[in-house]
């Protein structure tokens, strides 16, 4: 394995990626200090957020450093860690909100293991397609994938974690389709899913019911799950074409809007900026999806083409999830907003999976001179 | 797998996601563009605020239904931190109407900032010439809200006081502990007594008002209300009729008084003066009084009957009588001789009556202490010891109410512990007649006494009987199990009724007798520290099926016959319905049109008739 990045191989950095992920992550600081900036400590929230940004860029150089076939290597290991970490959330974990997501490290303070576990997932599913290239020629061949996500997810979903266990399924979905699986076979897994869904009902929380049923009249509860879809529509709209400037939000400083440094800070951002401003930022979004589809377009091998899909399936979702929340066409399922919303676990699960996707395309096959 | 075919998967997928951002932009464009005046209108101009309304607690009743504690509605003045323009100011003028010091209410909105929105209430309970100069000058005080909220309202003032508690806003470190169980920053919650124990029946449930306020946070237009719930009703053992008399009898002297039914630990009346008068609570509690009544020597917050530690005197001897009875030290006939002191070791310890010749009925009828040294001496510490702790003195009684005191049952290894000292003989006669280091509870002796009457089970004392909702279905019974029992033989409590029926027909009680009704009991003179000795006397009737028991103690007062058995003969006719002339009762004194008062005459007022618990009083648990 190679340590150290060769000059040539450090030329190849895609610039358009790294610079899209920077803007997002110094937006997101903004964004975050625009919402945290009320109390007595108004630099307590965005120099939490900076100190991550900070750790999660060191780290990614070392990501960058090592070749990313590496990880490969590493993939059994590292999803039976995953697996247990995730587990020990469940034994061991802190609740917020009716859900337990948290594991406490003492004085370093806590992480959701639920968000590193999407990028070990990602990892893990790749190497797995790899050493079984198929081809897919029944719905049967996919069900040792479905077995791979499946572990984790129901660990997820029990925490519960309606959200990112979502995530998973697209992960899922985009990988295997771009791995080849054939579409019948994924729409009959989707068709299952849907099946199995009213089963899933009865597994749901209160409060996960609530929310999926408020999504579809707010008006059932507008104090509890439906006010912040109103509040959070309120707040968008009133950002109108140019926005009321950053740092003006009359919705955000009345903190109309719940969770708003965290899972709705889209909604200020619409607010503050106003449609130029959001659409600018989905904008950017697309870009960084973009070139992460480039990178897969470009790996060397399977294995790097399949996690450079999965990462950016994993993003697209989030963001689609995210701010159509934010807008009233999807329901309240606490995904946060890659790179902008507020939490170090999350912002660092993204700032990696950008250093992966630039470490698979700068050491694609054709060094270019 | 074919590359062409990996990446035209690689463009679909990426003409799925720029297809996702489209739809997100075009729903931008709805919202933002196309609908954005709308949404402006409603953020700029019309905020959606909601208000919290504060649920009403759930009424106290008494065992007949007759209401203890209620609720009044009374003004609340609030302070909208987001529409504060000159703190310091306004906190002067707020300050100098509401009575506050202008540091608090600044405190109070810097514990606001964080959510701007809603109001913080400075105080409740405000008088109404307050609000009203509040509104003439309204436009001075931008922020100011007036609203209106109920307030705890105890009907018969300080009756009880500490039984029931009191209510004030949660505190941060209640809030910590029970913000999962749904309490919010500014509600109210039970403090002492009933109220804190029975909090999460009493409280209800907030409800709110969904108003749109305009950019002075006033409201525009109400767009819907979630009622408040008002909290259960929570029905106590109590009998008011009983709990006045027994507050009457022990007036401004004080002390305890319990009476208590021994077949199930229900209580009937519980006092402990002097007590606070709970008005002083209802707006919150100022600093200064708050202060007075924690530093009131005479400690009217403390719950005496529960709190309290008081040597119970010759009360104890039912201990120590036990305990020679078992040992089979003693039997009823055994001859003592008392020449009015006794003699160990040198000492002479003197007794309060030279008795000369006595039999052990006797000895306990006139409260022989010279006898009493000699079975404690011979019985020894460790067994009086024992016995005390069979009867449930050292420890918690399980009572409903908060921060019971344990009392203390001393022997040798105790009092090496605690004094690094060794234990002397004339510990053990001390403790033998409930001097020295034992402390007991008045409850503790009530369900001693109680564990007599019944044939020796320990019940748990309870305060509530039962938990009702609005509409009055019972929603919880209180009644909890006994702890155990004292596991002395059935001969031995034969003989100690006997000796405690001999203390009223012919003993040192002799002055609760009373036509119609047949009492036992035991009086205690116990030595105080400082001061007159502690007055006592423990009660039960009717001798044979014993319904109630009654312990009276008097802080300070002398002699348990003289001072605490005319309050336990007043509570015992008040129970029963006995007149002082013994005649057929006309009637419990103020109840007037009480249920109760229907009955027949004779019929006892509070105590449910013998043999059928809970057939005479509304709905007693079992």
């Amino acid at each position: 394995m190679s340590v150290g990045i060769d000059r040539r191989v450090a030329r190849n950095i895609d610039p358009f990626l790294a610079g899209a992920t920077l803007l997002l992550c110094v937006f997101g600081l903004v964004m975050v200090y625009s919402t945290t900036r009320y109390g007595l400590h108004p630099l307590m929230f965005v120099r939490s957020q900076a100190l991550h940004l900070v750790v999660g860029v060191l780290v990614a150089g070392f990501i960058l450093a090592v070749d990313y076939r590496s990880f490969a290597a590493g993939a059994r290991w590292l999803y039976v860690v995953n697996l247990l970490l995730l587990a020990a959330v469940l034994v061991a974990g802190r609740s917020s909100l009716g859900a337990q997501r948290w594991i406490p490290l003492g004085p370093l303070g806590q992480f959701q293991p639920s968000e590193f576990a999407k990028l070990a997932i990602v990892i893990t599913l790749a190497r797995h397609l790899a050493d079984r290239p198929g081809p897919y020629t029944s719905v049967r061949d996919l069900l040792p994938f479905l077995a791979h996500i499946g572990l984790p997810m129901i660990l997820i979903f029990k925490q519960p974690d309606l959200g990112t266990a979502l995530v998973y399924g697209a992960i899922f979905v985009g990988m295997l389709y771009a791995g080849g699986a054939r579409r019948r076979d994924l729409a009959l897994l989707g068709a299952a899913g849907a099946v199995a869904t009213p089963l899933l009902w009865r597994v749901f929380k209160e409060y996960q019911r609530r929310r999926l049923l408020s999504f579809l009249d707010p008006s059932l509860d507008p104090r509890g799950a439906g006010y912040g879809i109103i509040q959070s529509k309120i707040a968008v709209g009133s950002g109108m074409l140019w926005g009321k400037g950053l740092f003006a939000g009359t919705q955000n400083v009345l903190q109309f809007v719940p969770e708003h440094h965290t899972d709705f800070i889209f909604s200020v951002v619409g607010e503050e900026l106003g449609f130029i401003g959001a659409v600018l930022l989905l904008l950017l979004f697309y870009i960084w999806v973009a070139r992460g589809v480039r990178a897969a377009a470009v790996a060397r091998d399977r294995f790097g083409a399949l996690v450079a899909v999965g990462i950016v399936s994993m993003i697209a979702f989030h963001v689609f999830v995210n701010v159509g929340m934010t807008v009233g066409i999807m329901p309240i399922t606490g995904i946060p907003l890659p790179f902008i919303s507020y939490g170090g676990s999350a912002l660092m699960t993204m700032i990696w999976a950008a250093a992966l996707l630039l470490n698979i395309g700068m050491r694609r096959q054709k060094i270019l001179f | 797998m074919d590359r062409d075919i990996f990446e035209r998967r690689l463009s679909a997928i990426l003409v799925v996601v720029a297809a996702m951002l489209i739809v997100l932009v075009v729903r931008l464009w709805q919202v933002q563009v196309v609908q954005g005046d709308y949404y402006l209108k409603l953020s700029e101009e019309n905020r959606l605020r909601v208000t919290p309304v504060a649920a009403p607690r759930g009424a106290l009743v008494d065992r007949q239904g007759r209401t203890l504690a209620a609720n009044r509605p009374a003004f609340t003045v609030a302070l909208l931190p987001l529409e504060v323009r000159r703190p310091a100011a306004e906190a002067a003028a707020l300050g100098k109407i509401l009575g506050m010091d202008p540091a608090e209410i600044l405190l109070r909105l810097a514990d606001g900032r964080d959510r701007p929105f809603e109001p913080v209430r400075l105080r409740r309970d405000v008088p109404k010439e307050v609000i009203a100069a509040i509104e003439e000058g309204q436009l001075d005080l931008p922020g100011v809200l007036v609203e209106v909220e109920p307030v705890r309202q105890y009907v018969y003032r300080s009756l009880a006081a500490q039984i029931f508690g009191y209510v004030g806003e949660i505190n941060d470190q209640e809030l910590r502990r029970l913000r999962s169980a749904g309490y919010e920053l500014g509600d109210l919650i039970g403090k002492d007594g009933v109220e804190q124990t029975y909090d999460a029946y009493i409280r209800g449930k907030n409800g709110e008002i969904q108003a749109e306020v305009d950019a002075q946070g006033r409201v525009v237009r109400t767009l819907g209300t979630v009622p408040a719930v008002p909290g259960n009703t929570v029905v106590l053992g109590m009998d008011l009729t009983v709990q006045q008399v027994a507050e009457a009898g022990l007036g401004g002297r004080p002390g305890a008084v319990v009476a208590m039914d021994p077949r199930d630990g229900t209580i009937i009346a519980m006092v402990s003066h002097p007590a606070f008068d709970p008005d002083v609570f209802s707006g919150g509690i100022k600093a200064g009084v708050w202060n007075g009544l924690l530093k009131d020597p005479d400690r009217p917050l403390l719950d005496r009957v529960i709190q309290g530690a008081y040597p119970p005197g010759s009360v104890f001897k039912v201990v120590t009588a036990s305990a020679a009875l078992q040992l089979g030290l003693v039997t009823p006939e055994t001859g003592f001789y008392s020449p009015g002191y006794y003699n160990l070791g040198g000492w002479t310890f003197h007794e309060w009556k030279a008795l000369g010749h006595v039999n052990f009925i006797d000895a306990i009828a006139q409260s022989c202490d010279a006898c009493f040294y000699q079975l404690a001496q011979r019985a020894g510490p460790n067994a009086v010891a024992d016995y005390a702790r069979r009867y449930g003195l050292g420890a918690p009684t399980g009572v409903d109410l908060p921060n019971e005191g344990d009392g203390v049952v001393p022997d040798p290894r105790w009092k090496e512990r605690v004094w690094k000292q060794p234990w002397f003989g004339g510990d053990t006669l001390n403790t033998g007649i409930g001097q020295g280091y034992v402390l007991t509870t008045p409850l503790q002796i009530a369900r001693m006494m109680a564990a007599v009457a019944n044939g020796g089970t320990l019940v748990t004392p309870h305060v509530v009987t039962e938990i009702r909702s609005l509409d009055g279905k019972v929603i919880a019974r209180i009644a909890p199990p006994p702890s155990g029992r004292v596991n002395v033989s059935r001969e031995t409590m034969a003989i100690l009724h006997t000796g405690l029926a001999a203390v009223v027909t012919r003993g040192t009680g002799t002055g609760v007798l009373m036509p119609g009704l047949t009492v036992a009991g035991k009086t205690g003179t116990a030595e105080a520290s400082h001061g007159k000795p502690y007055a006592w006397f423990a009660a039960y009737a009717p001798v044979d099926q014993p319904r109630l028991v009654v312990v009276a103690m008097v802080e300070n007062a002398g002699f348990g016959a003289e001072n605490a058995l005319p309050v336990v003969k007043l509570v015992l006719q008040a129970a029963f319905g006995i007149g002082e002339s013994g005649a057929a009762p006309s009637g419990t004194p103020g109840a007037p049109g009480a249920p109760a008062q229907a009955q027949p005459a004779k019929a006892p007022a509070a105590i449910p008739r013998q043999g059928a618990p809970g057939t005479a009083a509304p709905k007693v648990g079992q």
